[in-house]
């Protein structure tokens, strides 16, 4: 490796066909050291072995700190001169809990393994010693020359050789890379095309010695630098030399490339980010709550062991009955012993049951939301899935949805809905798309159907040859483009760069005029039967700043045409003068635009023979230019042709959205959801989307970067923000003051927030108060970096949704990911937490099950909270009056069965089943959601406030039975039975306050913990116990004597009333003031869903664009000659300065 | 058709109302005019059980004697200090007839028995009568396992070498003449305690089984000689060691001694003077607690207890207090919304 390669940063080494060198240098990993420099092709997403398993699992277990607080409380109880309770009430719960978590690790671990060696066992041909065997991916190594298949996946990135195609092309679906379905053209080096295209190929490529030197792995996917030295030769290689994993072969034999990047180092991978272990708010705020109580019980037992200490030395001093009992005579060391054990009294305030029961909960609730039949997608038999069972509770407090477009909010299928030819609109857009009646196409034999428009008009006219102009827009649909043909299985397959062109090539052979072939200087095109073939002359390519194209070609009969296609602004201005049917092509415009249908005008131009001559010679001549003297000649040259322009119609497409988008997206604004778009796509495509799935209001203002930035750089950004809207609204019509704003920003932008970290915030405080926010031409990475942003700058939840490989990163860096299982092969929805079918299934996603869970887990946690605590807090007022000696206040059995048999079951059943309003008024009523956004339930407010109920009731379990049993003759047992009474009593009606919601499973398990109380009480007390261990059931015979005396019931009952009174109160306080709001609900219910826009006639609001997916567009590839230089294609635009509104 | 692939989908989910949250469900709704009323009743309920509690109560009568004589006017003043056997005598008049059965309780203040090293400072297991544990009792009884020359305690621990040891008697003064009020002893334990708890061990004579064997270091006599007239009540399953031993719940308390249900007393105490004789044995100056003898009649709701019928008076005037401001606020928010 040279000096230099190390100054250009190309520093990764790839020597072609030398196994044994890069074998020699692949990493390798012991314990937390690794070596090595070439990553395996093996993914490994599993955890455990199986002697990792028991070690590693604990591990994991004991990090969280409730495990270890319990652990040490087993741990203490076990030392007989503190122990307060016995060791067995600890540990079979603790127990139950690691062994339950364990198994459910070891089950996912289980099925990751299962996934890994799918992947790592996938096949492909490996050349070993010329010629190529099968072999496993996870056998592959940097350096092999592989053979890819037709439909294959790439196992690794690879640097293209060659293939089976001209040119040693080959076209690639990248859907799992960034979700689109056209396919993508790839071309090798012209040098190894040359040398390496020989039959059979095996043995030249088992020659092949290059040595690729290019940049250390990264993640950018659209962007390659490297070289390839061979035969003394150095060649630039580019993104476009590169096939990446996870794209697959389409139409293309074979391709063989050269492995570069292999298992972790590959882009897609290195696009992955890292898994990270995602834990809702609600539990973090709960977990701090725990950490509270903790401290606070620590706190609690430090106080008590000072009063224990001091009451020590007064026993020694005074009480001779109790002298003795004071260890060692030392009442600090006694007060110490007594610290212990009141931590081990107090510990059941902080309950084990509660993290088996919430995540319990947490998989009833996920199971849920697979069962829900509305959403199952009856098309792909998949039901909605939950596959992180962690986190329903949070969908009901999401306040930013970051979307993907393409495959989530669009289903990438394009259809020509309408068209205006000579004035005349033909097709109706009003009609939905799936309802449209099929034509009678029978005729035309290469009909395959397919057409979305209804029109017998136009056919007739065409059949019948009528108009001449209507002829002319089909020839132009048949010959302007890209597009490729193939012949597959008896059918005329497309192949194009753009969706768009495949469509109206695909719509004008529906019509008659059907594109069969193209050769470098022929296209072939059948019209009405009859198969014409025109000399094409000259292809003047697309770029995304000229927004148009044309091709020059000589028709048969020897007339020069020049057909053109592009954005409307900009064949407008390019016609000549008095162009017939403008007007009315324009008023279409509107209409179109209304609709959101994205247009393209269509034009023609008959070309004089000296014209063209002289055209041809300057462009010949611009061939021996230098690029860039040679870009400008040319931009000069096209636009000397296109001009003069007569324009022949109008073409309008519906990027057909999925199924009730917009519907979706309105009603999640309205229950305060924040909708953002991510995408790689275009500018203008996005706001195009933006506008028809009602994202964007049609009279809102696009903020863009220029303005932004000066907002943004501005002392005070608030203030010109302001600003800038309100001389907006001066500026305009009174219509615009409701109007709001949408940020608009693409990748390359948002790479400067990365350098002005500090825009971050104000950035984020201006988002907020707009509608909406699109991202265009942003990578997987910047679209998680915008997640990140987010979640930096807001408290709000942040879900992402998408369905491609590259928004696997944003879904996992979002509070929760959602995956769209569309497609085959769903990396987004392995990546995910949920995974649905349809975008519209976020509604009951969010809305009910989401909102729900969040009011189901908050109640819960809440009670369970107020249960525990009110329990165990009593022992600190008793301690008051047994000398701070930790006696316990119940029996042992009792502490132990409490939270498990006699409280558990009917809030788990609330847990399960609670529902405030129906599954119908939660989506008729989305202002219901904003509740959960606002964390009314989970505020730690809330949990504090519960927390002092807690310990209100603690002090009215002690000080009532207290006050009733002072100065009597009722001895400890049977008070600890009364109390024990009072608070199963009292959690009980607090959980019949709570639940609003009456199965019969709920009144079950109300009676079942309440006489299960009884039961156990009269067991545990019970003879035949006694007898069999004296020293545990030590409570023998109090229950038969204390459930038949009224004074204990009476007691019972007061003292539980007298508990939950608080409760009871403030909840008839909110049913009494409840009538009022509800009045108030109803009177400001919302305007139903206005789903038409309301379009101003007369606004200029038309969106003309023509979608290629990724810069120029391909028509370079097909006038290219075999040594053409790929490397001179020219620079896409970074930056669209065009605009549209 | 559509029936059909419903039934061929594996994946397609049950439509059942469980999976579909759809379960029939009770949904109280409750307004105002639920609520207001039943706070009103619940608040009368309670107040209702109180007022019962409180008349019960009331028409209990007590008779409450305190006899630590730390006054030196008191009879029992010199016993106080005394390290011999001491006896004094206090003397009541009883002004109407005390109706019966009368129980005789004596009570102890500011000692906490319900601390928990000398709550579990006994062993069970000896007590349940296992001779094995007379050998070795439980750890758990130290200090008082074992005595000086490492013989074993029986009964071991603090509890039972603190047992109360006071005894009373009780004469009527008639025609100036003294009549002993016959106090019966029987059944003042718990049945349970009597015949589960404890046990004798089966070894005739008692005495027997306690050879090798030391009394608690505070006892006068040991436990096979607390009553030597009666073999049912002799050793653990002796009344007055079974009452002491069940644990009073707080410091200030009352445990039963004997109840009057014999000869001229069954129907009560008459109304006249009474004489009560101390054998004043039991040290409580120290630590400043306080020893009283109390006669007491019970009711439907046991003894005298002004607390509980108080509370539950305060607690329901709570609620209906409650329900009154809750009606001013509804009439408020009524209002409003009218106008």
């Amino acid at each position: 490796m040279s000096k230099e390669d190390v100054e250009s940063g190309l520093t990764w080494e790839v020597k072609a066909n030398s196994r044994h060198y890069h074998k020699h240098k692949q990493r390798k990993s012991f314990l937390c050291f690794t070596w090595g420099r070439y990553s395996d092709n093996v993914v490994r997403s599993h955890k455990y072995s199986l002697l990792t398993f028991l070690p590693l699992t604990l591990f994991e277990q004991f990090q969280r700190a409730a495990n270890i607080y319990f652990l040490l409380m087993v741990v203490l109880q076990c030392v007989p001169a503190i122990s307060s309770i016995p060791w067995y009430i600890t540990i079979i719960p603790l127990l139950v809990v690691l062994s339950v978590r364990g198994f459910k690790d070891l089950a996912g671990d289980l099925a990751r393994r299962r996934c890994d060696s799918e992947i790592n066992s996938r096949p492909c041909d490996v050349l070993f010693s010329q010629s190529f065997m099968t072999a496993q991916w996870k056998d592959l190594c940097v350096g092999d020359v592989l053979r890819i298949r037709r439909d294959q996946i790439m196992p690794a990135d690879l640097l293209l050789l060659s293939s089976s195609e001209p040119h040693s092309l080959c076209y690639v679906e990248t859907a799992d890379i960034d979700g689109e379905t056209n396919l993508k053209y790839r071309q090798a080096l012209g040098a190894t095309h040359n040398e390496l295209t020989s039959h059979p190929s095996e043995e030249a490529l088992g020659a092949f010695n290059g040595v690729v030197l290019c940049e250390e792995p990264n993640n950018r996917l659209y962007t390659f630098r490297g070289q390839l030295q061979w035969q003394g030769e150095c060649f630039l290689l580019e993104n476009e030399h590169i096939l990446l994993r996870g794209t697959v072969l389409r139409n293309t034999d074979f391709a063989y490339g050269l492995t570069i990047y292999t298992g972790t180092d590959t882009k897609i991978l290195r696009n992955c980010g890292k898994l990270r272990v995602k834990r809702t708010q609600l539990e973090e705020v709960f977990n701090k709550v725990v950490i509270g109580i903790v401290l606070s019980v620590l706190l609690a037992a430090v106080l008590l062991a000072i009063g224990a200490g001091v009451s020590s030395y007064q026993a020694m001093t005074k009480t001779s009955f109790l002298s003795a009992l004071v260890i060692d005579g030392k009442p600090a060391y006694n007060g110490f012993l007594v610290y212990w054990s009141y931590i081990i009294l107090l510990s059941p305030a902080m309950p084990i049951a509660l993290y088996i029961t919430f995540e319990l909960i947490h998989t009833i609730h996920s199971k849920f939301i697979g069962w829900d039949l509305e959403m199952y997608w009856q098309q792909t038999d998949k039901p909605a899935e939950a596959r992180n069972t962690s986190l329903s509770e949070e969908l009901g407090q999401v306040g930013y949805l970051l979307s993907d477009k393409t495959g989530t909010l669009t289903q990438n299928r394009l259809l020509l809905r309408q068209c205006c030819i000579a004035g005349e609109v033909y097709g109706d857009a009003s009609v939905s798309a799936e309802d449209v009646k099929p034509m009678d196409l029978s005729w035309n034999p290469f009909s395959s159907g397919g057409l979305r428009m209804f029109s017998p008009t136009l056919v007739e006219t065409l059949r019948g040859q009528r108009c001449p102009v209507t002829t002319q827009f089909l020839s132009a649909l048949a010959l302007c483009h890209t597009v490729m043909a193939e012949w597959k299985e008896g059918s005329l397959v497309y192949q194009a760069a753009s969706p768009d062109e495949e469509t109206l090539v695909g719509a004008a052979r529906e019509l008659g005029w059907v594109f069969l072939s193209r050769t470098r200087d022929f296209v072939v095109v059948s019209e009405l039967g009859a198969t014409r073939q025109y000399q094409l002359l000259a292809l003047l390519d697309f770029t995304s700043k000229r927004r148009r194209m044309s091709v020059l070609v000589r028709d048969p009969q020897g007339g020069l045409k020049l057909y053109c296609k592009g954005a409307d602004v900009v064949i407008l201005e390019r016609l000549q003068k008095n162009c017939p049917h403008k007007e009315s092509n324009e008023i279409a415009l509107e209409l179109f635009a209304e609709a959101c249908l994205r247009t393209l005008c269509v034009a023609v131009r008959s070309v004089p023979e000296a014209l063209w001559e002289q055209w041809s010679r300057t462009l010949a001549l611009s061939a021996a230019m230098a690029t860039c003297e040679r870009d400008t000649l040319l931009e000069k040259l096209y636009d000397e042709m296109e001009r003069d322009l007569l324009l022949l119609g109008v073409t309008a497409i519906e990027d057909r959205l999925q199924e009730g988008v917009p519907e979706t997206i309105a009603l999640l604004q309205e229950a305060g959801i924040r909708v953002w778009v991510l995408t790689g796509d275009k500018k203008e495509t996005a706001v195009n989307i933006g506008y028809s799935c009602k994202l964007l209001h049609p009279e809102s203002r696009l903020l863009e970067w220029q303005e932004l930035r000066e907002i943004l750089q501005s002392a005070d950004p608030q203030v010109s923000f302001f600003k800038a809207k309100q001389t907006e609204l001066w500026a305009t019509h009174k219509e615009m003051a409701r109007a709001k704003t949408s940020v608009v920003l693409t990748g390359p932008e948002l790479a400067e927030f990365e350098e002005r970290p500090e825009w971050g915030a104000s950035f984020m405080s201006l988002a907020e108060q707009c509608q909406s926010v699109l991202c265009c031409r942003v990578t997987p990475a910047q679209k998680a970096e915008i997640v990140e942003l987010v979640r930096k700058h807001t408290a709000s939840i942040t879900m992402s949704i998408g369905d491609g490989a590259n928004d696997v990163n944003m879904i996992k860096t979002a509070h929760i990911g959602v995956g769209l299982a569309g497609r085959e092969g769903g990396q987004a929805v392995h990546n995910a937490d949920f995974a649905v079918s349809q975008f519209r299934f976020l509604q009951r996603l969010l809305l009910v099950h989401g909102r729900w869970s969040y009011r189901r887990i908050s109640l819960f946690l809440c009670y369970f909270l107020f249960k525990t605590c009110g329990f165990a807090l009593v022992h600190i007022w008793f301690g008051i009056l047994n000398g701070f000696s930790a006696q316990s206040l119940y029996e042992t059995w009792f502490i132990a069965l409490y939270t498990v048999f006699y409280t558990a079951t009917p809030v788990m059943c609330m847990a399960f089943f609670e529902q405030d309003v129906s599954a119908e008024s939660s989506l008729k009523l989305p202002e219901l959601y904003k509740s959960g956004q606002k964390k009314e339930l989970s505020s730690p407010r809330k949990l504090i406030t519960y927390l002092l109920y807690a310990v209100y009731m603690s002090l009215v379990l002690f000080f009532i039975p207290c006050g009733v049993f002072y100065n009597t003759d009722y001895d400890y047992q049977t008070m600890a039975v009364t109390v024990s009474m009072a608070a199963t009593f009292a959690v009980t009606i607090e959980i019949v306050i709570l639940t609003k919601y009456w199965t019969k499973f709920n009144i079950a398990a109300l009676c079942v913990s309440v006489v299960m109380f009884f039961i156990c009480s009269r067991i545990t007390h019970s003879t035949r116990l006694f007898q069999s261990s004296p020293a545990d059931y030590f409570f023998l015979g109090v229950s038969e004597k204390a459930f038949i005396d009224p004074m204990v019931w009476l007691t019972a009952l007061l003292t539980a009333w007298a508990a939950v009174l608080p409760s009871v109160t403030s909840h008839a306080f909110s049913v009494i003031l409840s009538v009022h709001n509800k009045h108030k609900i109803h009177n400001s219910s919302p305007p139903p869903v206005e789903l038409r826009s309301r379009f101003a006639r007369g606004s200029s609001l038309r969106r003309s664009s023509y979608a290629i997916s990724q810069g120029a567009g391909p028509g370079r590839l097909i006038n290219s000659t075999t040594s053409i230089q790929r490397a001179e294609v020219l620079k896409e635009e970074k930056v669209s300065t065009s605009k549209k509104l | 058709m559509v029936k059909e692939e419903q039934e061929e989908s594996p994946n397609r989910p049950d439509n059942t109302a469980f999976t579909q949250q759809r379960l029939p469900a009770w949904q109280p709704i409750l307004s105002a005019s639920i609520v207001i009323p039943m706070f009103v009743l619940i608040g009368a309920a309670f107040i209702g059980v109180g007022v019962a509690l409180f008349i019960a109560s009331r028409d209990i009568q007590l008779q409450e004697l305190d006899y630590t004589g730390d006054d030196s006017a008191h009879p029992c003043y010199k016993c106080r200090s005394s390290t011999e056997k001491c006896t004094c005598s206090m003397t009541f008049s009883i002004p109407n007839l005390f109706k019966g059965p009368v129980f005789f309780y004596y009570g102890l203040t500011n000692y906490f028995q319900n601390q928990r090293k000398y709550g579990a400072s006994k062993d069970d297991n000896q007590l349940y009568g296992d001779l094995d544990y007379f050998k070795d009792p439980s750890s758990s009884c130290d200090p008082y396992t074992r005595d000086s020359r490492n013989i074993p305690i029986v009964p071991c621990g603090a509890l039972a070498n603190s047992m109360f040891n006071d005894t009373f008697s009780l004469s009527h003064v008639v025609n100036g003449t003294q009549k002993i009020v016959p106090l019966n002893g029987k059944g003042i334990a718990w049945w349970t305690d009597y015949n589960v708890k404890f046990r004798n061990p089966s070894v005739t004579p008692l005495i027997n089984a306690f050879n090798g064997t030391k009394k608690p270091t505070n006892w006068p006599k040991p436990i096979y000689e607390l009553d030597t007239t009666d073999v049912y009540n002799n050793g653990f399953i002796n009344q007055d060691f079974l009452v002491w031993m069940r644990r009073a719940a707080l410091p200030d308390f009352r445990k039963l001694y004997r109840r009057i249900t014999h000869d001229d007393y069954v129907n009560g105490l008459p109304a006249g003077n009474y004489t009560l004789t101390i054998e004043y044995n039991y040290p409580v100056y120290s630590f400043n607690g306080r020893k009283k003898v109390v006669l007491s009649n019970v009711s439907w709701m046991g003894g005298k207890n002004d607390f509980l019928g108080i509370a539950y008076i305060v607690v329901g005037s709570m609620c209906v207090v409650m329900s009154i401001v809750m009606l001013i606020v509804y009439a408020k928010f009524k209002f409003a919304e009218d106008d």
